[in-house]
């Protein structure tokens, strides 16, 4: 017997189911990936610490990129890992509701939980890269400090930041493919115009506004203050980039929550 | 009685055609610049012209607990019934209610994913269904039992069979304990051992109060399932209410069409080596008109002409009766003296009467055949001849009733004796 009579909406499901369901989407993901290779994980790092070397070698051998004086691996592998983790997150994030469109058409789930799922399989990512970042730290002498306390904070912007984005392109992707394309090329440039490679502070002032209308200046500044330089971040910059993640979530998810009626019929 | 499912003048259109693109999600922003309303999925100028409505203006309700039956051809909404019950869509207008979970079987499996194992799958598909960890470790044994997986269950799925995949999504499914379930149709995969078992299933969910929706093709199970049909025409109800009455209307009208419509001409690849062909194959009536429809003891004839290009010594004529679903029911041979000529050399017309026919209720196939006088070597062989259909109460053929299962009516008498009765064969 249903405890209660007919409703309108669709019957929500319990938080631990919604949590378990979460957890094992993003293993399916994780799996999906990862079996029947090799180096299994071993992938999630090699991607930051192959772009690390390159980077180390055209910005810094050649071009004599100024890193505030941090070692330049360093101070470029700090600025890829939470970059990687947003540039995977929205690339497969993007499609994802595509790739599941065999459950979206069959069973009725929150479907948020597919883009979300995509960001939390990159989790391990993160931390499998994090942990290379400390054996390098060692590597090259630099201790953690104090500051090291804001990383999770900035972990956190991280997060917000790359699940709103992903909610609004995987949702605008299953009403006009063109979405995709456009976010793959807008994810290649996003990298050269976001500071991983170069500091901020070398960024001519003209051009400082448009930094920091993007998130992830803050974001990958604010990792670098914490993890490099063990100093106190951009209180100013950090702020600014907060608002614009709290404004982007927040309609992200709305417009998520309000297209996702219509998944099912155009998908 | 509390209602289960309340539809109450809904309406689905879907856009049909290719997909929208950014032209035209520009041309409709356009328009709603310029005033015009529009919704997510509105047509734009003509550039997108066709839609389909799925459902039209459909309205019934489903009491707690009953099993309802939806039928009706492809594309007459149906599915889509299902979908907007589920939540996996939503009305274009109108209103849906329901009472309580719904688990829909649109598709056996969906939610699973062949790198994970069994076990995973469990817990992948169970969460699908709004299950928790707990819930699922509660129910796990039952579901592999009634599965009966247990010895793959920490195999991966990829290594499964389609029909082990089914059986494993339609375990989850009923074990999620559900209100509502929702049955597309997923019980034409598997063996008829495990259709059995499901059927029982979902007639045991019913005994414990839950409310079935069943879409199925097959009447047979409808009517033995359900108490009620819905049966669904382009889009609308076309009817709802005792499953064996509406049941019999639309077998009847189903049959008629597509029987109608059947061509009649006969296939053009044959097997045999030819030296005399059937030209054409009519099943009729008493009265020697084309039928397809027939009901229980009506007599039937097949009336066959052929062809033989050079004289042919005891041919013998070959009619089987094929029940569509479950093969063979009766192959009958010219075999006795008189039933054909000794030699035939040119046209003819030959004949098969079925008379006081004590078929069930089903549709079936005609195959025939011209053997030589042994039935070994073939002249001709149709193996996919004119069909017809048996449906309705019959006159003349006693002690049929509808819920005996099988494949004929036999006359059958029961005796009862009391006290001890020497029973020769003893277990």
């Amino acid at each position: 017997m249903p405890a209660h009579g007919l409703i309108d909406h669709a019957e929500p499901i319990p938080p631990a189911a919604y949590w378990e369901l979460l957890m094992n989407l993003t293993k399916r993901e994780v799996k999906g990936r990862y079996s029947q290779s090799f180096f299994g994980v071993a992938w999630a790092i090699a991607q930051p610490l192959a772009t690390m070397a390159v980077f180390t070698l055209v910005f810094s051998r050649l071009a004599k990129m100024d890193s505030n004086g941090a070692p330049y691996p360093l101070f470029a592998f700090a600025a890829l890992v939470p970059w990687f983790f947003f540039m995977n997150s929205v690339s497969s994030g993007t499609l994802s509701l595509i790739t599941y469109r065999n459950i979206v058409t069959k069973t009725y789930f929150p479907r948020e939980i597919i883009p979300l799922a995509q960001v939390c399989s990159r989790f391990i990512d993160f931390f499998a890269a994090a942990a290379l970042y400390v054996l390098l730290m060692t590597v090259y002498g630099v201790g953690i400090g104090v500051w090291s306390l804001m990383a999770p904070v900035f972990f956190l912007l991280l997060i917000l930041f790359t699940v709103g984005l992903t909610f609004a392109t995987s949702a605008m992707n299953v009403f006009y493919r063109d979405v995709n394309p456009v976010v793959q090329i807008a994810l290649q440039l996003w990298l050269y115009l976001t500071p991983v490679a170069y500091p901020l502070a070398v960024v001519p002032e003209r051009f400082r506004l448009f930094f920091v209308m993007n998130p992830l200046s803050a974001i990958v500044e604010g990792f670098r203050s914490a993890v490099v330089f063990n100093r106190a971040p951009d209180w100013t910059l950090t702020l600014i980039s907060a608002s614009i993640i709290a404004a982007v979530f927040v309609s992200a998810a709305i417009m998520f929550k309000r297209m996702d009626k219509y998944f099912a019929d155009v998908i | 009685m509390p209602l289960a499912i309340q539809l109450d003048r809904v309406t689905k259109r879907y856009r049909a055609g290719r997909s929208r693109t950014v032209v035209d999600l520009i041309g409709s922003n356009l328009d709603r610049m310029r005033g015009r309303a529009q919704d997510v999925h509105s047509v734009t100028r003509g550039r997108i012209d066709a839609t389909i409505w799925a459902l039209r203006d459909v309205s019934f309700d489903v009491p707690e607990g009953a099993g309802v039956g939806v039928i009706g051809r492809n594309g007459a909404g149906k599915t889509t019934l299902l979908k907007l019950i589920s939540r996996v869509t939503w009305p274009t207008s109108g209103r849906v209610r329901v009472a309580g979970r719904v688990v829909s079987l649109i598709e056996l499996g969906a939610g699973f994913h062949p790198e994970l194992t069994g076990r995973e799958n469990v817990y992948l598909g169970g969460g699908l269904f709004g299950l928790t960890r707990r819930d699922i470790d509660r129910q796990f044994d039952r579901i592999v039992e009634f599965a009966d997986v247990a010895r793959l269950i920490d195999t991966p799925m990829k290594r499964y069979s389609s029909g082990l995949y089914a059986r494993l999504g339609f375990s989850v499914a009923i074990h999620a304990n559900p209100d509502i379930v929702l049955v597309d149709e997923v019980l034409a995969v598997g063996d008829a051992a495990f259709r059995r078992r499901a059927l029982e299933a979902l007639r045991q969910l019913m005994t414990d109060g839950k409310t079935v929706l069943f879409i199925s093709h097959d009447m047979w199970n409808v009517r033995r399932l359900c108490d009620q049909v819905l049966w669904m025409e382009e889009g609308r109800v076309k009817d709802y209410g005792a499953a064996g009455e509406i049941a019999e209307r639309y077998m009847s009208e189903v049959n008629v069409q597509a029987l109608a419509n059947q061509g009649t001409a006969l296939q053009s690849h044959r097997g045999g080596t030819g030296e005399i062909r059937y030209t054409g194959v009519e099943i009729v009536d008493t009265a020697g008109r084309t039928a397809v429809l027939f009901a229980p003891g009506d007599t039937l004839v097949v009336r066959a002409s052929y062809r033989a290009d050079r004289p042919v010594a005891r041919p013998v004529f070959q009619v089987a009766v094929i029940d569509v679903d479950t093969g063979l029911v009766i192959t009958t041979a010219t075999s006795r003296p008189g039933d054909a000529p000794d030699r035939v050399d040119a046209s003819g017309t030959i004949e098969c009467r079925f008379p006081r026919m004590p078929l069930r209720p089903r549709q079936y196939i005609l195959r025939l055949g011209i053997t030589d006088s042994h039935q070994l070597a073939s002249y001709d062989v149709v193996s996919a001849g004119p069909r017809f259909a048996v449906s309705g109460h019959g006159a003349g053929v006693e002690g049929l009733a509808d819920e005996e299962d099988g494949l004929v009516s036999l006359p059958f008498e029961f005796a009862h004796h009391t006290g001890d009765v020497r029973v020769v064969h003893q277990a």
